[in-house]
This record gives C-alpha cells, sequence and structure tokens, in this order.
C-alpha cells in the first residue's frame, strides 16, 4: 500500500474536520452557514446566468424531443377543461366571495385579505434528493423563511432561505416538509323521499324521518293563513326523486393531523388523525386544507389535497391518509407567495 | 507577489473554478434533462473521477472541495455532501488496489461503480443526521440510472479531471 504523505493526510484531515464542524453548525440553526451560502450565492449567481443562457436551447431541445406528445395531449385536454370551468368558475367566484363576505363579518381571517407576491421559478433542486425550487422573488419583495407558496390549484411548499432577489421554496413532497392540516369529513347524507305530484297538485316534501309513513293528509298547523287539508298527497305518486337535506348533525366535521412529505416518488401522508367516533370513517376523496392557528407557518383553508387512500392502523395510532396534491409538482411555473407570518412571530411596532 | 501568482496558478485554484462551472451547468441544463426522471450528479461524478484519475489522496481532498461548493446550493447540511463525495472518491482511487495498470475504460468503470455507490451513500447520509425520508426503494433505481449515466459521461469527466489536476511541470 503506498504511503499517503503527512502535509496530504494533514489536508484531508483538516476538509474533512471543517465539513463536519459545518454539518454541526448548519444542523444547530447557525446563521454563519446562512452567510456562506448567501455569500456564495453572490459569487455563483452571474456564472450561472451566463450557463443558463448558453445552455438554453439545449433544454429547449431536450423538452421538445421527450414532451412533444405529452404537451399536445396536455393542450387538447385544457382545451376541454376550460370549456367546462369556464362556467363553473364564475358561480365558484360568486361562492368564494359570499363566504369571504360572511368571514369578513364574522372577523374570521380570509386568504384574500393576506397579502401576496407572485414569483417565478427560475430553477429546479440540483439534487436528487431533495424536493426544492428557485424562484426570482426575495427578501426585498417581503418574503421571509417559511411563508407558504402557492400555485392557482393549491398549496405547493414553503419559503425556506431567502437572498435579497431570489428565494428557495421546498415543495410540500419533501420529506423534511410537515404542516399541521384538517380533513373535512363529509358525514353521509340524509335522504329523503319527495313525490312529485300532478301537474296540477302542490308539491309537498316529505318530513326527511327515516322509516315514515306518508299521510294522505297533512295535520293541522298553528301557521295563521294555512288551511288544514288544502295540501294533500295524491293517492297515486307520479315521480319519486331523491333529495339530500342536511340536518344540523350533519355538518362538515374537521380533523387535524399532520402532513408529512415522503419524496418524489411517494404521495405525502397524513398522521395522528384521532379515530373519534363523531369523526366517523374518513372516505377516500375528502379535502385537506391547511388548519391555522396562531402556531402555524399558514393561514388556515388553504387547499391542499384530497385523501386517496386511507391506511388503517391498529389502536389508538389512527388511520394514515395518503394524499393526492392538487398542485402539479412537475409542472411549477409562476407561483404566489402569501406574506404570512403567524400572530406569535409578529413582532409589536 | 510571486507566491500569490503561484496560487492563483495552482492545480486547486484551477479545480475550484471548473467546479464552479461544472456547478452552473448542475443547476441548469441538468436539472432539466432528466433522464428516467433521475438527474445526471456531474459534481459527484467528477469527484469520483478525480479519485480514479489520481488516487486515494487527490480524489478525497477534491471530493470535500467539491462537495462543500456543492453544499453551498443544497438545502440538505451543509458539508454532508463534502463528506459523501471525498468517501467516494476515495473509493474510487483504490482502483489500482485492484487493476494493475488502470485503463481509460477500468476507470470509466470505477466512475460509474462509485458513482452509483456514492449516489447511494448520499440518503444514507441524510438519514444519519436525522432526514430519513429518503431511504426508500427508489434509491435503486436512481443508482441504477446513475451508474448508466456515469458510464455515458466518464470518458469526458476522466481526461477533464486529469487535465485540471495535473502538476505543473518545473522548468
Amino acid at each position: 500500500m503506498a504511503v499517503l504523505s503527512v502535509n496530504r493526510r494533514r489536508v484531508i484531515v483538516l476538509l474533512a474536520l471543517t465539513s463536519i464542524i459545518l454539518l454541526t453548525l448548519d444542523l444547530e440553526g447557525s446563521s454563519s452557514a446562512s452567510s456562506l451560502r448567501a455569500a456564495f450565492g453572490v459569487v455563483f449567481r452571474p456564472i450561472e446566468g451566463v450557463t443558463r443562457v448558453i445552455t438554453r436551447p439545449l433544454s429547449n431541445s431536450w423538452y421538445g424531443i421527450t414532451r412533444y406528445d405529452d404537451v399536445n395531449m396536455q393542450n387538447q385536454l385544457l382545451r376541454e377543461k376550460i370549456a367546462q370551468q369556464e362556467g363553473a368558475a364564475v358561480a365558484a367566484a360568486a361562492s368564494v366571495r359570499l363566504a369571504q363576505e360572511l368571514l369578513a363579518l364574522n372577523g374570521l381571517p380570509t386568504l384574500a385579505g393576506i397579502n401576496s407576491v407572485t414569483a417565478q421559478v427560475i430553477g429546479d433542486s440540483p439534487s436528487n434528493y431533495s424536493q426544492s425550487i428557485e424562484i426570482n422573488q426575495g427578501s426585498e419583495s417581503g418574503i421571509r423563511v417559511g411563508m407558504p407558496v402557492l400555485n392557482a390549484a393549491g398549496l405547493v411548499g414553503r419559503v425556506t432561505r431567502v437572498f435579497t432577489d431570489r428565494a428557495v421554496v421546498m415543495l410540500i413532497t419533501d420529506p423534511k416538509y410537515a404542516l399541521s392540516v384538517k380533513v373535512v369529513s363529509t358525514p353521509k347524507p340524509v335522504t329523503a323521499t319527495t313525490i312529485v305530484n300532478e301537474p296540477n297538485a302542490t308539491t309537498v316534501t316529505v318530513v326527511p324521518i327515516p322509516d315514515t309513513t306518508v299521510a294522505t293528509t297533512v295535520p293541522a298547523a298553528t301557521i295563521p293563513g294555512f288551511t288544514p287539508g288544502a295540501t294533500t298527497v295524491p293517492a297515486r305518486p307520479v315521480g319519486v326523486t331523491t333529495l339530500t337535506i342536511p340536518t344540523s348533525g350533519a355538518l362538515a366535521v374537521r380533523e387535524t393531523g399532520i402532513l408529512e412529505g415522503q419524496g418524489s416518488s411517494r404521495a405525502p401522508m397524513v398522521r395522528f388523525i384521532s379515530t373519534d367516533r363523531h369523526f366517523g370513517a374518513i372516505e377516500v376523496g375528502a379535502p385537506i386544507v391547511s388548519s391555522g392557528g396562531s402556531m402555524s407557518l399558514a393561514p388556515p383553508d388553504i387547499v391542499i389535497g384530497v385523501v386517496s387512500r386511507v391506511v388503517p392502523r391498529l389502536g389508538t395510532a389512527g388511520p394514515m391518509l395518503e394524499i393526492k396534491l392538487v398542485a402539479d409538482l412537475s409542472n411549477l411555473s409562476f407561483l404566489r407567495i402569501l406574506l404570512y407570518r403567524p400572530i406569535t412571530e409578529l413582532v409589536a411596532p | 507577489m510571486s507566491r500569490l501568482l503561484a496560487i492563483v496558478a495552482s492545480r486547486w485554484t484551477r479545480l475550484v473554478l471548473l467546479t464552479l462551472i461544472l456547478l452552473s451547468l448542475q443547476t441548469t441544463v441538468l436539472s432539466d434533462l432528466r433522464p428516467f426522471g433521475v438527474m445526471v450528479p456531474l459534481m459527484l461524478l467528477f469527484a469520483v473521477a478525480v479519485g480514479a484519475v489520481h488516487g486515494s489522496e487527490i480524489g478525497a481532498i477534491a471530493g470535500l472541495i467539491v462537495g462543500v461548493i456543492y453544499d453551498c446550493v443544497l438545502t440538505s447540511p451543509l458539508g454532508l455532501s463534502s463528506l459523501v463525495f471525498a468517501a467516494a472518491a476515495t473509493g474510487a482511487g483504490l482502483l489500482p488496489y485492484f487493476v494493475r495498470e488502470p485503463t481509460w475504460w477500468s476507470r470509466v468503470i470505477a466512475v460509474a461503480i462509485f458513482g452509483a455507490l456514492g449516489e447511494m451513500l448520499n440518503p444514507l447520509a441524510q438519514g444519519i443526521v436525522g432526514y430519513s425520508g429518503w431511504l426508500n426503494p427508489r434509491v435503486l433505481t436512481v443508482a441504477i440510472v446513475v451508474a448508466v449515466l456515469a458510464g455515458l459521461t466518464a470518458p469526458i469527466l476522466v481526461p477533464l479531471s486529469r487535465w485540471t489536476l495535473r502538476e505543473a511541470v518545473s522548468r
């Protein structure tokens, strides 16, 4: 075996120790590691910018070769989807506005009341073991570490590192990502039977109680002007439809848990869901939204995704939920950073 | 003054400058070009190529330098890639102990094997410092694809690393 030269051995030991010290400092959250990265960024960004300009044709050619069919297909699908959603969007916008007005009337926080900054994605993660992206807005736009990042569909991640004119966003699929969320469970609806009369008869809605016997004559009531016996169910119903009637106990129930990323190849999971009888069984398709709260880095009710699989577990651990994200993380372009900070982090003036 | 010029002209300065260029390729074009969803870990492969060409000692030093530069743009803890790269490059530097007179293709194979091992070592190292989420079966897929990509890029990286760290000819 060759004899290692003493000088080189010293250099190796010195560099290895430096790495270990840097590792320790970074894991402890020391600002010196952040300062080093920031200083390196100042030197490196111009080089990266030049390389990006030079290599852009190569990237574009690659995308042209590998994604041409996908882009065509997506284009067609999107055209169809836009046509379908144009009508629904108007109704949805009206509903959202109404909901925001109601929340504002009750003094509750809404997403519409939070300022935001729009940013463009300028870089992907330069590693196979990191789920992050780089955006072209930084501290000079008011962005701070921890702020939630959204696209048009829903939550994408959170800001983990901020520089003057750029920031790094950790995606929701990164294993280091965790967020308090709530699962909105929709209880099984009460189905009532409505009997539709003949054209000239009055429509009568039957009280939604199971096994209700439909009386031929409505009993006397104390309502002024109401004439008992004026509304009668015909002897032979001509049509039967089902109608969902929400009762006071059938409103949406919410349960909180912790959403954790599982890497790029696996869907995020929600843990610590309690097995509360009142909450009932969680069904596939139940929406997942951020829970908010004074300690949470994200405001409440940001749409994250829907439950795609429920993994039951024994004991009191509660089920684990696999989440299908609403945001397509593989195709991010423009993002919105909510300039939101939890009340516990706000410094009094 | 002459001392400063000697430092500027040294092979280690050349290594740092070339690493910056490779890093810019890594963060731009190679972040976009992901065959089978796997990115070519150019920085790691370069460090491993240095080890395969110049031996364990030079490989370890180059791995530590290249790794710490790479760490500056990652979200993983600073210094982690440095240690991983150094270990992989040191391993590649052991090639002369297995092959009496390494040829260019034996070096290419060494880069492919130790590149893949280094790529597998990365999630393991992250797990050791507390970020265990990356240890899953996908690591094997990534390692296999990286081995193939390393085999394709090594014929370029091996001469590049030889040129970068060649000793200055004394007159």
